[in-house]
């Protein structure tokens, strides 16, 4: 129950929600709804039959023996085909055959000792910003192994377009080879590819690059997605999904990643030096099908995937805004409520969510307490002791995986959701070891959690994703079989020093 | 026990009413019509005559004579006339080399903000009624994106589906439609709109690579917002319906993907280079386009009969030992047997001719396009809807026939979509309102090839 403290978590949670979402619950009770008649209905039928005399049941069994077998055939048949165009009239299962992240060498390790004399080397910044700089590493939640590729870390950084084209190729193609490697899947039969990166996008685009390399087939439905911030990896996995209901028997290749090298900031503008500070390279590749042979390999199936953009709001749409400063040079402005933003996102993002994956216990409670408080607001009787209930996710779902945007986030999201430590254990870790990945960040968290060996048959996980825009998106997954420690990926090397302990603020100096 | 009989009889009957009315939503869902379609007009002081050109070109200053010469070349031979629009930072000189990050925005926003106006207006659909937004600027991606920038200005809902594509060239537009009607089979009476433009003030090249600065001279200020839907109540509206559309991709093929790129010119400014494969590549990725798009638009007819001339063609071949005759070219299928019209990508006045005379087009076919290069020039992804809207404004377009729309762009691809006119469009309020009655004029030549004209000797 919650607490009676006055920062009790999203204080306004509830009172900034609207009767609309309760229509969206209701919805989705209406579309059971056939189901919920058909019960009873069902009960009622067998309770008629077992009143019945034996005489009775004998008589029509006797009846029933009667009637031709033509006429049973086609009740039969009838029902034969009845039940298959049932089955075929569901959406495609959409599974999760594999995924893999890209694992940078150790020589591009920017450790912040090195981090710092760079910064100290250029001659953009002055000491002023340098300090600057570090505080932030030093609460940062960064470890000292996270990447940056090799031509930021000339004097000064190189960050030309053959630069940063050579530092997609070497993460995606990175990745898509291990891939490759771990699904023997074939390139020619790749039917769809996504690929997504926010802050570089030539011309072909990242996608045809991908096309190019291996070869794949003419007719490949390809797109590029840009600009849409740390939550696109969730945006692309959307339009597979929605490409592989329309396509049957079909693989779906989904590219995510951020490319670093044209995105340094040289000026000394504070809110646009954090991603500097944060941003680390990193690239992951997924492949869904749709194939239903698919099934015994696969790792996960999709369940639900929600997008809440909440553009149409200034302030959210003007928190995370590409901008030039005074002096001319471009980087990414962070406003500083930027925390209060991603709250009411993904508050917005949960009154979808929840009704879809909640136990119906929950639901009914959270439904109760808002109509209750509805009810009694309504009635003008002000009766601050009735406080809001949060739903438990911790019971809707055995795995978390929120964007690793920073170590405030991730504060954020654990106070609000009411999360255990345990729970935000991979998004921290990924944090400390590879930095914010931007879009990709949800899939190094995902391959923590299975290199632990704590996923599951059944367990189901929730990926959280924030970006510009202002967007929150969630994908929710269930796990159908239980994934053996991997031997290779990222984490393979690293995962029998983790979890580490991350203090609240690391002393450099 | 007759209850018994009745109960399973009426559940039957329901079971089977659902499913019949799924296949019906199923089958409805992978309608896509277009409700309706704005293409940009510019203001005039954004207008690109040759003498200006010839400014631009000359504030340049690492060209020299031979450059000026080549590029004017370009220009007067081009097919564009002295009516096309570019963009304002470049034309007054403000910043060529590394334009603000504000000039890029405005070029962008000036197009999209009059399109959507203008679209929302004439359809009286609200902005809040669009669940599916999808923008395409090849070459100008900010953060947050495009399609964020539409949202917030329109106050789009929360749960809009926003895509914002990028990289994807010339012939993006048939990829917009593809994603569109993609996403529309999960779900029914959805509404989407589609932003398409080019951004070519913060990609204007600065040096002097010759194969880059074609893209200078070429490209041109122009845009186009679309509506579909694939409601079916709002099909009595609609102008147009989906019929097929068909994607090729051959960057598979090193020099096809190499022909049209973004790179580094010597002294690494960033420019977009026009190889000398790039026809090449466009035939080879026309010709597979066109394979697989016939047997999809023609009737048996023409496939069959067109079956037969090959093999015809093919045992004379085989069966000549020294002809005497000349030698019979096969002949290309009869495109105008499954489809009037065609709207073909203004990539220039070469690129209009070849295409043509790859399909068998006359020159009224060809005319719509013809003349969009000339009053538009090539305006990239939006330069289809351009040509629909003189097709449109010739009063062309009668219930029932089809347009086909080809489109070729960087990576290399060629898309083509097929669309059904769903009934006599009159062209009322386009962009070409106030200048169709000057089409097709008497001459294309463009009015300083006497000025100029020089550069065409030697």
């Amino acid at each position: 129950m919650p607490s009676s403290s006055s920062s009790e978590p999203l204080p306004e949670f509830l009172s900034s929600v609207k009767l609309k979402y309760v229509e969206l619950g209701y919805r989705y009770v209406m579309s059971k709804l056939v189901t919920l008649v058909l019960f009873p209905v069902m009960v009622v039928l067998l309770l008629e039959t077992l009143k019945l005399d034996p005489s009775e049941v004998v008589s029509l069994w006797r009846r029933a023996q009667g009637i031709s077998a033509v006429n049973t055939l086609a009740a039969v048949f009838l029902l034969v085909l009845v039940a298959t165009a049932y089955f075929m009239s569901r959406p495609r299962p959409i599974f999760l055959v594999d995924f893999a992240c890209f694992l940078p060498a150790p020589s591009c390790r920017v450790p912040f000792a090195t981090y710092i004399e760079h910064a100290r080397l250029v001659p953009f910044f002055d000491e002023k910003t340098v300090r600057f700089q570090l505080r932030i590493l030093e609460r940062s939640g960064l470890g000292e192994e996270t990447c940056l590729p090799p031509d930021n870390r000339y004097i000064p950084p190189r960050n030309s377009l053959k630069a940063s084209r050579a530092e997609a190729e070497l993460v995606i193609f990175s990745a898509l080879d291990q891939l490759i490697g771990k699904t023997g899947l074939k390139p020619k039969d790749v039917d769809i590819l996504v690929v997504n990166c926010s802050l570089f996008s030539p011309t072909p685009s990242l996608s045809d690059m991908v096309v190019n390399k291996y070869k794949l087939r003419s007719n490949v439905l390809s797109f590029n997605l840009s600009g849409m911030g740390c939550s696109a990896g969730l945006i692309s996995i959307d339009l597979a999904r929605d490409l592989l209901q329309a396509h049957p028997n079909s693989y779906a290749l989904v590219v995510s990643t951020e490319i670093i090298t044209p995105n340094y900031y040289i000026g000394k503008e504070r809110s646009m030096l954090l991603p500097n500070c944060l941003f680390r390279m990193g690239a992951a590749a997924v492949l869904l099908s749709n194939r239903r042979r698919d099934r015994s390999r696969a790792k996960y199936r999709l369940l639900h995937v929600v997008r809440t953009h909440r553009g149409a709001d200034d302030p959210a749409y003007r928190c995370v805004h590409e901008d030039e400063d005074d002096d001319g040079n471009s980087g990414i402005r962070l406003s500083k409520d930027l925390m209060a933003i991603a709250g009411e996102a993904l508050r917005a993002n949960i009154m979808t969510v929840g009704p879809l994956v909640l136990p119906v216990t929950e639901q009914l409670r959270f439904l109760a307490s808002l109509v209750g408080r509805r009810l009694i607001t309504a009635g003008a009787v002000a009766r601050p002791g009735w406080k809001p209930y949060v739903p438990d996710f911790m019971r809707a779902f055995e795995h978390f995986c929120i964007h690793a945007g920073g170590r405030a986030v991730i504060d954020e999201l654990q106070r609000s959701l009411r999360l255990s430590s345990e729970h935000v254990e991979a998004s921290r870790m990924a944090l400390h070891r590879f930095g914010n990945t931007s879009s990709s960040s949800l899939w190094y968290e995902l391959g923590y959690i299975e290199a632990k060996g704590r996923m599951h048959r059944g367990d189901r996980v929730w990926m959280i994703g924030f970006g510009s825009g202002f967007k929150c998106n969630s994908a929710v997954w269930r796990c159908l079989r239980s994934v053996a420690t991997p031997v290779e990926g990222p984490w393979a090397e690293c995962i029998h020093r983790y979890p580490v302990d991350i203090p609240e603020v690391v002393k450099l100096l | 026990m007759e209850l018994l009989s009745v109960v399973s009889a009426l559940l039957l009957l329901c079971c089977l009413l659902s499913l019949v009315r799924l296949a019906v939503d199923r089958w409805l869902c992978r309608r896509c019509y277009l409700l309706d379609y704005v293409c940009y007009k510019p203001s005039d002081d954004r207008k690109l005559p040759t003498d200006r050109c010839r400014e631009v070109i000359m504030r340049n200053p690492r060209l020299r004579l031979p450059d000026y010469k080549f590029l004017l070349k370009i220009v007067v031979n081009s097919g564009i006339s002295e009516e096309t629009y570019g963009p304002r930072s470049i034309i007054v000189g403000r910043r060529e080399e590394r334009p603000s990050l504000a000039d890029c925005h405005e070029e962008v926003d000036d197009c999209a903000f009059a399109t959507l106006d203008q679209l929302f207006r004439r359809t009286g659909v609200p902005p809040s009624r669009v669940d599916l937004l999808v923008v395409n600027v090849s070459m100008f991606a900010p953060a947050p994106s495009l399609a964020a920038r539409i949202i917030n200005r329109y106050g789009m809902r929360d749960d809009v589906k926003s895509f914002n594509l990028a990289g994807m060239g010339c012939s993006a537009s048939p990829v917009a439609v593809d994603l569109v009607s993609n996403v529309f089979r999960s779900r029914k009476g959805m509404l989407a709109v589609v932003f398409t433009s080019e951004s070519i003030a913060p990609n204007w090249y600065s040096g002097s690579d010759r194969s880059m600065m074609l893209g200078n001279c070429l490209f041109r200020s122009g845009g186009c917002s679309f509506m579909l839907t694939n409601d079916a109540s709002l099909s009595r509206r609609a102008k147009m319906r989906l019929n097929c559309l068909v994607r090729t991709h051959i960057g598979a093929d090193d020099e096809a993907y190499d022909c049209a790129i973004q790179k580094e010119d010597d002294v690494g400014r960033v420019g977009f280079h026009l190889g000398k494969n790039l026809p090449k590549a466009a035939v080879l990725a026309f010709t597979e386009n066109m394979q697989r798009l016939a047997p999809k638009v023609l009737p048996i007819g023409e496939l069959a009969l067109h079956a037969v001339r090959v093999i015809r063609h093919r045992l004379l071949k085989a069966a000549a030992t020294n002809s005497k005759e000349p030698g019979n070219h096969e002949r290309m299928v009869n495109f105008k047997t499954g489809v009037e019209h065609f709207c073909l990508h203004t990539g220039g006045a070469a690129v209009i001719d070849a295409v043509g005379r790859g399909l068998g087009l006359t020159k009224h076919d060809v005319e719509p396009a013809r003349m969009t290069l000339h009053r538009w020039g090539n305006t990239s992804a939006s330069s289809l809807w351009y040509v629909l809207g003189y097709m449109e404004a010739k009063k062309r377009l009668r219930k029932k026939e089809r347009v086909l729309m080809i489109s070729f762009g960087a990576g290399f691809k060629c898309n083509s979509c097929v669309w059904e006119v769903l009934r006599d469009l009159d062209g009322g309020g386009g962009v070409w309102e106030d200048c169709i009655h000057r089409y097709p004029p008497q001459t294309l030549v463009n009015p300083f090839l006497e000025k100029f004209g020089w550069v065409n000797e030697e």
